[in-house]
């Protein structure tokens, strides 16, 4: 039973009036599946994010309330085992972006998405992470990046996207006002995404940097829920920018780093609070409303894109806040083919490949059946480009693209301001 | 033993050891929670927290309980929606806004206030009545909530339903004397409150926490709650 103690125990390190209050306040209604994209394209009613929560309502209700001690002693509340952590394992780490639009929909505002990522710091200590995405953490932790992203790779990467786009990166420039740190998706598989940021902050006049101490910006610890690794990966990110005394940190493309970095940092370690932290997509709002880039009007509706409709990420809009901007930028470039899907901005449906889920083999299958209520949302109204300003996302759509067989394409935010950039 | 003195004792005593017992155990519980301590949050505000929080009971009380389809996240399941949102309007009107309830309110606080004419408070009631009904067999049918429910979800379900019925039945005189329908909705009243620090129930007060919390979060972002 050590799991089940190591389990408990981080529970309760996570259990303060916060997450008790929120505990307490839930009724068993049972709406949260509602919004939920695996239940509602599984049926499965484990997925339900209440159910997800379960063993964190009974590590509180047991340790912490009299009356929940006297019912688990009694036999009326179930204790905590072994196999019930690795079986909601699962439950949480294949069926769970940590997207929270249950949150939304709850009747009584819980945050859930908060509580299951303390499910996730309970299951961590347990260490029953499952192996894929472990095994990525720990790539992380050895080489930088969980795609293998060392710091020769990094090197060469840059150095190629720079011939290739003939863009300039500048790197390691003592006094820059900016560091960008790009994720190792788009380093590794979307490159021209880091091209894209590099041609329009250049064109803006920007002061900036990367850094070869803050290489990534990619944090999965944070998929993990393990404090002491997300705090090592931000860490490495707070350092880079610290050395080279940066003003401010952008966060490119990428969703939970965002999250992680920008909404969470600072109340692991106040040191984070010396920098502003800021996403690509807020940049570009600010950069085009400044004047400071200026992007070709319809540019978009003339080179046979189709319709085109915006996918709202989950860490990046709903819980991040970048939701008018990129609905500004779509406006100004493709007033005439951009269609909005519905639900969108903070109601948006996740892309069910977030909160590490594309990084585990075994959910595949639950990820892809997640997919097809996007499929149903983007054949609404009939896109055939979908822009987004999460790498992760990307990731998510190009695979079930290429899964489905569907002849979308699938680009970023970043990439489409780059392409139209007047000159 | 008379229904006289059944009732007597469920009004007086009983009654006031039962509400005893439910302000008790809600101050417990509540300290039990606040004394888990609280995190200052040191990041830095994009939005506005004070306007979150304040949209988050405005759209939380007054919209989202009557309205499913302001979120389409409920198209495919607006029953369990509106029937929650009638219940608690039913259940506020008559222990709020219904003239008995308020004379003993009344009685306990010193003072009173206006009420609803009793035709308007009878039908919230019975509409409560019936959405109690349809929420149970909604969590006997639906998957999910069978699920979440256990053994307590039923208790809690009951305790709340019979002060409710013998509340309706009383005021309509139907099928029993009206000193024994006094008396059963006094004894279950009593039960009832009891029942809240020990139960679910208790969300209540424990909304208000969520609540801000939730227009907190969302405010900061600068996302609409």
């Amino acid at each position: 039973m050590t799991a089940t103690k190591q389990a408990m125990d981080a529970f309760v390190h996570e259990t303060g009036g916060w997450v008790a209050s929120q505990l307490e306040a839930c009724t068993r209604c049972g709406m949260c599946a509602e919004a939920c994209h695996f239940y509602q394209s599984s049926g499965n009613p484990e997925y339900a994010p209440v159910w997800k929560l379960e063993l964190l309502r009974r590590a509180y209700e047991q340790r912490f309330t009299i009356f929940g001690g006297i019912k688990a002693a009694i036999g009326l509340d179930k204790r905590v085992t072994d196999d019930d952590l690795k079986h909601w394992s699962e439950l949480n780490y294949y069926a769970c972006t940590v997207c929270n639009k249950c949150s939304m929909v709850c009747p009584m505002g819980i945050d859930l998405g908060s509580l299951l990522h303390g499910v996730r710091a309970g299951l961590s200590a347990a260490e029953l992470v499952p192996a894929d995405l472990m095994a990525a953490v720990n790539k992380q932790v050895d080489e930088g990046s969980p795609l293998g992203m060392t710091s020769a790779v990094w090197d060469q990467r840059l150095e190629w996207v720079a011939d290739e786009w003939e863009v300039e990166i500048p790197r390691d420039v003592k006094g820059a006002d900016t560091l960008v740190v790009f994720s190792s998706i788009e380093v590794m598989k979307f490159p021209t995404n880091v091209a894209a940021i590099a041609k329009v902050l250049n064109k803006a006049g920007e002061k900036w940097t990367v850094s070869s101490k803050a290489r990534e910006v990619v944090n999965f610890g944070f998929y993990e829920g393990s404090e002491e690794h997300t705090k090592l990966f931000i860490n490495r990110i707070l350092e880079g920018a610290k050395e080279l005394g940066v003003k401010r940190i952008i966060v490119t493309e990428c969703g939970h780093a965002y999250d992680a970095l920008r909404w969470h940092a600072a109340n692991w370690i106040p040191e984070a609070n010396d920098f502003e932290v800021i996403h690509i997509t807020g940049v570009l709002g600010e950069l085009i409303g400044a004047g400071r880039i200026k992007i070709k009007p319809g540019f978009f509706d003339q080179n046979g894109n189709g319709t085109i409709t915006f996918h709202d990420a989950c860490k990046i809009q709903r819980k991040g806040g970048h939701i008018q901007e990129p609905r500004d930028i779509l406006n100004v470039l493709a007033p005439k083919s951009f269609k909005e899907m519905t639900p969108n901005r903070e109601e948006s449906v996740c892309c069910g490949g977030g909160g590490g889920v594309i990084a585990i083999k075994a959910a595949d299958a639950i990820r892809y059946k997640a997919f097809e209520l996007k499929i149903d949302q983007v054949n609404k109204v009939g896109a055939k480009t979908v822009a987004m300003t999460c790498s992760n996302c990307r990731l998510q759509f190009t695979d079930s693209v290429e899964h489905f067989k569907l002849d979308w394409k699938v680009t970023g935010l970043a990439q489409m301001v780059a392409d139209a950039l007047v000159e | 033993m008379t229904w006289e003195s059944v009732l007597e004792f469920a009004r007086g005593p009983f009654f006031y050891a039962a509400l005893l017992i439910f302000v008790a155990g809600m101050v417990y519980r509540l300290v039990n929670v606040i004394g888990l301590g609280w995190n200052r949050d040191r990041v830095p505000v994009k939005g506005s927290k004070t306007s979150g929080v304040v949209m988050s009971f405005l759209k939380g009380i007054l919209i989202w309980p009557f309205i499913p389809w302001v979120k389409n996240t409920f198209s495919r399941n607006p029953l369990i929606y509106v029937g929650g949102g009638l219940f608690h309007l039913g259940l506020f009107a008559v222990i709020f806004l219904g003239t008995p309830h308020m004379l003993v309110w009344k009685s306990l606080l010193g003072f009173g206030w206006p009420t609803l004419a009793t035709p308007i408070v009878d039908w919230l009631a019975a509409v409560a009545i019936i959405a109690m009904l349809i929420l149970l067999v909604h969590r006997i049918v639906n998957p999910v909530v069978k699920l979440i429910s256990g053994p307590a979800e039923y208790v809690a379900w009951l305790l709340v339903f019979l002060p409710m019925l013998t509340g309706y039945m009383m005021t309509h005189h139907l099928w029993f004397q009206y000193d024994v329908l006094f008396s059963l909705h006094m004894l279950t009243v009593d039960v009832l409150l009891i029942w809240v620090p020990f139960s679910r129930i208790s969300h209540f007060i424990f909304y208000f926490f969520a609540r801000t919390i939730h227009g907190q979060e969302f405010g900061k972002r600068g996302v609409a709650v």
